[in-house]
């Protein structure tokens, strides 16, 4: 299958009438169907930035970090949360590359424990930024912290969902390969996206501005 | 995975045996598009009588005691979204895109069943909360189907309470269940044809379908962050799009947001939402257009293009319903730009269906009326928005009836007679029984000129400066007598067009209950869905073998040929040809 068919097939000729082309495309339903659904939570990650980036251009935001006693000029928990979330993204890697089954389930647990674990670790950063008075309606920063960490949560949670589905299955020997590869997939998208939330979220009002007149948003 | 493995994966069909099994919890996507479609008929019910109510009070201004002001905004906003987001949506995707794509493609079912299954139950969640508001205290919001903050979250406004809050979950729920669907249906188009169905032999219901689903997929997401974000505003005390504001002396918790932030985020959305509903619609007319008038679509690679042309260009015009805002006259300048030139693929699809009918075999059956009719309705709707596309026009015609008018003739009556043409076409296929073809044509001509009987005096009220979103206009200077008689006479003809639509309903139910059997294939069409070995198809679709495609979805009055039309699983060699005819000439 080819998309230049829309310029170049004549479906009308009589010529074309009683062919029967090749339609194969050689990918499996659920690389489609995950490319689709990541293209989709990319938009919706896109646009809350586009709404962040002109947002911290308002002279009420003030940034979580940048000097010294705002709680992540010194990232270091949230550092250790994307390390948590690496090793859930390495087990998923290595879970579908293996050809031991013992160790494939073990690698599958691994990778469910340590996405559960980066969760919680996340709940305790909100808890640790609720305790230094960073509430959530307190300022726009950190309304967006919560909530972009809450809803990218939201995701880890789904995927865990889908693992455990996918994972009964596999147990029960039946031929889960494309659906662990696409869990695989979306764990590494997941790790990706925390990076460029963790990035995003924990810039100076500085870096801000530069990205803000970058997008003409300045 | 070849394709075809795909489209015949029998193991992925679950055979129920129990009543829950074959038509509660269903996996079949007939099952499925049925259950989409009653519900989605079901809530637009509720959303033409919410519409006949707001007609009352424009008709006769505080005549009944059950309508005030913040009723009357409540109707109009559930009449808004119920209307586009839960009946249009869902029945022409939910619905439509369910019944028609495996079908229509060659395969058994969805690729991913299960996942079909609980977009509609997803859907039904998102129906109830939604309705749910009408019983809340407060009842529903009255902010506008636009849900502009700050006032749709502020005192004053109707159902700020619980009825905002349940709106916006309700949409949120409705966009989860619509990803399920549209990963389904992308999939399934683009990896379960049966074999030969190449992409250029699919008829123009599947690309319209499929390409307002990507629209969907990639336009959804914005309606999901101006939700998440204003629930927060609400629920939270955030400050996203809210400013700071002084109620009553007092100042509010709220500072520092942008309510402009969530017009450009909610008409991203928006805008695209126009043609995923338009596009399934042009995709199904140019089919009923081709089929009753006995010949192939003019132009139908044009078509294609036109189609992921506009699918594209939706995406970067949606500031056009803003310039009121008050934005930079360059930015207004771009969008009226990329609006106009929006025009020029939907202007080549409206020429392709009329040179489609040029010369045709024309069956003025009932489906082909309202496929004309579609043609008057859209034209005409789309006419306006040239005028609305423009800065200097839209300004001063912003807040009045022309507006009202525009959209209700391009994005509500055209639609709407998109869907009875493909309700009557498909009917027989989807029931084994043909509608009553006389009650057919009695519902046709009451909601064709019914409906321009409603809009067109609605031009008129607009030009002479009538506001839209009033609940009373009072005694203003500059508006003449004829514009409250007008108002009386728009009311009468709504009621007339509501009363239609229990012919049609009366039409469904008696021929579900005491109508003929239909012929198979009743309009002699040429697509693969009409040629299963059952109709109505039964579970699996194709019964033993798929179906290979030989031609595409168009072949109608092929010279030479002694049928006016030639499905598309038959082989060449099968096709009976006059002598001289195609087959001897290829051979």
């Amino acid at each position: 299958m080819s998309w230049t068919q829309i310029f170049t097939d004549k479906p009308w000729l009589p010529e074309a009438a009683g062919e029967v082309p090749d339609t194969d495309t050689g990918k499996a339903p659920g690389q489609i169907a995950l490319r689709m659904l990541l293209g989709a939570i990319t938009i919706l990650f896109l646009l809350f930035f586009v709404t962040f980036i002109e947002r911290s251009q308002f002279q009420d935001f003030h940034a979580l970090a940048g000097e010294p006693w705002q709680p992540f000029t010194d990232s270091m928990r949230l550092w250790v949360n994307t390390g948590v979330l690496l090793l859930a993204s390495l087990c998923l890697h290595w879970a579908v590359r293996t050809s031991q089954k013992q160790q494939a389930i073990l690698l599958l647990l691994g990778g469910g424990f340590f996405a559960a674990l980066f969760v919680v670790l996340q709940v305790s950063v909100w808890q640790f930024l609720y305790n230094l008075g960073y509430g959530l309606a307190e300022n726009p920063a950190n309304s967006y912290f919560y909530m972009l960490t809450g809803v990218h949560a939201t995701h880890i949670i789904g995927g865990l969902f889908a693992l455990l589905l996918v994972g009964r299955k596999y147990l029960a020997g039946a031929d889960t390969g494309v659906a662990l590869r696409a869990c695989a997939t979306y764990w590494h998208y997941l790790f990706v996206l925390w990076l460029v939330l963790f990035f995003m979220l924990t810039r100076t009002p500085e870096t801000y501005a530069i990205i803000a007149a970058f997008c003409g948003l300045g | 995975m070849s394709h075809v493995a795909i489209a015949d994966q029998e193991a992925h069909l679950h055979h129920p045996k129990t009543f829950i099994g074959k038509y509660i919890w269903s996996q079949d996507h007939k099952v499925i598009a049925i259950q989409y479609a009653s519900t989605a008929i079901f809530v637009g019910l509720i959303a033409l009588v919410l519409s006949v109510l707001m007609r009352l009070q424009l008709g006769y201004p505080d005549q009944f005691d059950f309508i005030n002001p913040n009723s009357y905004l409540q109707f109009v906003t559930m009449h808004g979204m119920i209307m586009v987001i839960y009946l249009l949506t869902a029945l022409l995707l939910g619905g439509f895109g369910n019944y028609l794509i495996p079908l229509m493609v060659g395969t058994r079912d969805m690729v991913f069943p299960y996942l079909n299954m609980l977009s509609y139950w997803f859907y039904l969640l998102s129906v109830i909360v939604l309705l749910a508001s009408f019983f809340a205290p407060g009842g529903p919001t009255g902010a506008g189907w636009t849900l502009y903050p700050p006032q749709a979250i502020l005192e004053g406004t109707p159902g700020v309470g619980s009825g905002i809050v349940l709106m916006l979950l309700s949409l949120a729920i409705f966009i989860v269940a619509f990803t399920m669907g549209g990963l389904n249906y992308v999939t399934t188009v683009l990896q379960a044809r049966t074999r030969g169905m190449t992409l250029m032999r699919m008829p123009l219901t599947i690309w319209g379908i499929f390409t307002a689903t990507i629209l969907g997929l990639f336009a959804f997401p914005a309606l999901l962050v101006s939700a998440i974000m204003m629930l927060f505003d609400t629920l939270a005390g955030t400050s996203f799009f809210m400013p700071a504001i002084v109620s009553l002396g007092e100042p509010l918790e709220h500072e520092g947001g942008s309510p402009i932030l969530f017009q450009h985020l909610f008409w991203f959305f928006g805008h695209p939402e126009v043609y995923i509903v338009a596009l399934p619609a042009f995709g199904m007319i140019s089919d009923v257009l081709s089929v009753h008038a006995r010949k192939n679509i003019f132009g139908y690679r044009m078509m294609v293009w036109a189609i992921v042309i506009i699918g594209g260009l939706s995406f970067i015009v949606w500031a056009h319903h803003m310039y009121v805002s008050g934005m930079n006259p360059y930015f207004g300048f771009f969008f009226a730009t990329t609006t106009l030139i929006i025009a020029v693929p939907t202007a080549i699809k409206v020429y392709n269906w009329v040179l489609t009918l040029w010369r045709g075999n024309i069956h003025l059956t009932v489906p082909m009326l309202f496929a004309i009719g579609f043609i008057f309705t859209f034209t005409h709707g789309g006419l306006s928005g040239l005028f609305l596309g423009n800065v200097v026009i839209d300004l001063p015609l912003s807040d009045t009836f022309f507006v009202v008018a525009h959209f209700h003739m391009v994005m509500g009556v055209s639609p709407i007679m998109v869907l009875f043409a493909a309700i009557y076409h498909w009917f027989p296929l989807i029931s084994g029984k043909q509608l009553h073809t006389g009650m057919g044509k009695i519902h046709f001509w009451g909601t064709f000129l019914g409906t321009y009987a409603i809009y067109l005096p609605m031009h008129y009220l607009g030009f002479l400066g009538v506001p839209r979103r009033y609940y009373a206009l009072g005694d203003s200077s500059f508006m003449p007598d004829s514009v409250h008689s007008m108002n009386e006479d728009i009311t009468l003809a709504a009621i007339i067009v509501a009363l239609f639509q229990l012919v049609f309903i009366f039409n469904v139910i008696w021929t579900l209950r005491k109508g003929p059997k239909s012929e198979r294939n009743p309009w002699g069409a040429a697509s693969l869905e009409w040629h299963t070995p059952d109709v109505p198809p039964d579970q699996g679709n194709w019964g033993d073998k798929l179906p290979t495609v030989y031609r595409w979805a168009y072949d109608y009055s092929v010279p030479g040929a002694r049928q006016d039309f030639i499905p598309q699983h038959v082989p060449e060699e099968d096709v009976d040809y006059e002598p001289g005819g195609r087959k001897s000439h290829k051979t």
